[in-house]
């Protein structure tokens, strides 16, 4: 009996050493190949790790006019931090209000935000978004994708939020009404900072999708490249002309372009666990 | 008395404080009212209204032809099909492949060995990492002169390179590839989940009674993660089906447009920073072909809805 289990756990082990080294090797190819030239790329394709490496390609997209990714760098830094901060705002007062707010077509309100998630029209309506700009005034820009995303309905973090408060035992907001406190008094002083590990979830997510974004920052910055972020411009990049000549830039870019999630990831992993259910809505 | 004045206890002061608790609801939520309407409603009514129109963004150009867009669609332009037929091929390809993988792993992982959360967050780290730039990764190894065909040159596997890109049953076999790597740890997870919620006791019994390996699995693991599956393959074909970013930096439709999603190919069609330099789009045709995409991608979802609930019962 013991054998047998022993026998089966050194299967195991070499299964998931497989999968391990699947899904490992990718992202190990290209951070190795990121301190390749291009011609090593092109002419050694088979071997993996640097026979001489070099800090070029880094060196070469830090300052390269054609691809500045310090400047895309920060338009990813501030898109990302500006939706974080937006999440984290309209995410728990949504939250706060479909849990615990008394007003009138509360439930037929919070049934079409969620409806939402099943009716797309797909890209196609931005042309709609486009008049409602234009309308404002508004040119497309990073600024205006960040203005529509103020107006969003974050509803799987509105819902993650509004599950959230509902463990929250209501003699907390009693207790604090008693002290006086109005409905959006009871929501900044009591409920709020009680959120803080769900909000955390949500932050992270928030962090993920938007340094990861690529089809609306793309459609913002077509007629302002100055604006791009990372994702975009490596895109822009490769979709170019020359994009063989250009693997390694292609490759510094991806690499620079995955460290900050994956970093995240490494030191808060568990908030993205938590955010599972989430994420699994928003696919 | 003395509480009640604390607590507002007259009809008129409780209604007051009523009055202002939905007033500071609304002013919370404002914003998500305001955006909902304009930027979800609206575009949706502008794309079914469009749909009915001959409609290239200039005016002189704009008219109504009544179901002409759709009548086209179904009969004489069938490109819009085959992205379907792509879509449905991979969702075929793709799905078993991952959901089979990731159930396995899920099993594996589930016996508590020492080092499986250092597994289980590996799996789960494609997952975080940008859709494009996976696809800008998959592209490199598997271009010409990418690592795929060095290592197959090496050890001899074939005689010159594979140009992956270039016929439309190696293309499918990278997109696959990339496709189930980038999403097979979110499904791990799922599964681990729903593995989690079956107690010890039911295997000890079994096992007591003689059961044990595969006709446990078939007979409890699978009874028991039924509920869990059944959402599990919903969110797998929902995202599949809808493949977009990731198509659009891998093939981008090599070999030409046979690789295709639906999706892509609408964004390719009609979205500005994805047509083609100069192109005017036929706008009211591709709200035509939106809205025809959005019915059928609610029937899936109700569909399945209702096949799934009939299944345990077969």
């Amino acid at each position: 009996m013991k054998k047998r289990l022993l026998i089966e756990n050194i299967f195991i082990y070499l299964f998931l050493g497989v999968i391990f080294v699947i899904t490992a090797f990718p992202l190990v190819y290209t951070v190795a190949s990121s301190f390749k030239t291009n011609m090593e790329i092109m002419a050694e394709p088979a071997r993996v790790f640097p026979a001489a490496p070099t800090l070029e390609n880094y060196v070469t997209v830090w300052t390269d006019p054609a691809f500045n990714a310090g400047l895309m760098g920060l338009n990813s830094l501030y898109y990302t931090l500006a939706n974080v901060l937006i999440a984290v705002v309209t995410a728990s007062m949504g939250g706060y209000v479909f849990a615990r707010g008394r007003f009138p077509f509360k439930r037929l309100i919070f049934g079409c935000f969620i409806s939402l998630m099943f009716i797309k029209v797909g890209n196609i309506g931005i042309y709609a978004t486009f008049q409602v700009l234009g309308l404002l005034r508004l040119d497309r820009s990073l600024p205006a994708l960040i203005l529509l995303n103020v107006f969003g309905v974050p509803i799987v973090n509105v819902y993650l939020v509004r599950g959230y408060v509902s463990t929250i035992p209501r003699a907390v907001d009693e207790a604090a009404k008693i002290d006086g406190c109005d409905f959006f008094g009871i929501y900044c002083r009591v409920i709020l900072p009680m959120l803080k590990p769900i909000l955390a979830t949500v932050a992270i997510l928030t962090f993920q999708w938007s340094w990861n974004d690529y089809i609306m920052p793309t459609i913002f910055t077509m007629t302002n490249p100055k604006q791009q972020t990372l994702i975009v411009g490596l895109m822009a990049l490769k979709s170019g002309g020359g994009a063989a000549s250009s693997w390694n830039l292609m490759l510094a870019g991806s690499a620079i372009a995955l460290i900050p999630v994956v970093a995240a990831y490494a030191c808060a992993g568990k908030y993205f666990v938590s955010g599972l259910a989430a994420g699994a809505v928003k696919e | 008395m003395k509480n009640t004045t604390r607590q507002g206890g007259s009809p008129a002061s409780i209604q007051r404080e009523k009055h202002k608790e939905a007033l500071q609801c609304f002013l919370m939520i404002g914003t998500q009212i305001i955006g909902f309407l304009v930027l979800s409603v609206y575009p949706i009514i502008w794309t079914f209204r469009w749909a009915f129109y001959a409609y290239d963004g200039i005016a002189a150009n704009t008219r109504f032809i009544g179901l002409q867009n759709f009548i086209s669609m179904f009969t004489v332009d069938l490109t819009y099909w085959r992205t379907w037929a792509n879509t449905l091929l991979y969702a075929a390809l793709k799905i078993p492949i991952e959901l089979c993988l990731a159930m396995i792993l899920a099993l594996m992982l589930n016996r508590r060995l020492r080092g499986s959360h250092f597994f289980r967050a590996v799996f789960y780290l494609p997952n975080i990492i940008s859709v494009a730039v996976v696809g800008l990764i998959f592209t490199n190894m598997f271009g010409y002169f990418g690592w795929v065909n060095g290592t197959l040159l090496k050890i001899g596997a074939v005689r010159e390179g594979v140009d992956w890109f270039a016929g439309r049953g190696t293309a499918f076999a990278v997109l696959v590839t990339g496709g189930v790597w980038s999403t097979f740890g979110i499904n791990v997870m799922y599964f681990m989940a729903a593995l989690a919620g079956i107690s010890e006791d039911i295997y000890e019994s079994a096992r007591l009674d003689g059961a044990s390996g595969f006709t446990a699995f078939r007979k409890i693991t699978v009874p028991m993660i039924a509920p869990v599956l059944q959402i599990i393959l919903l969110l797998s074909l929902v995202g599949t089906l809808g493949v977009n970013e990731f198509i659009l930096t891998s093939t981008n439709g090599a070999p030409g447009g046979q690789t295709l999603s639906v999706m892509a190919y609408l964004t390719r069609q009609f979205v500005p920073g994805f047509m083609a330099a100069g192109a005017k789009p036929r706008l009211g045709y591709g709200c035509a072909m939106s809205v025809v995409t959005t019915v059928i991608f609610a029937v899936v979802a109700l569909a399945y809805d209702k096949v799934s609930k009939k299944m345990p019962s077969v």
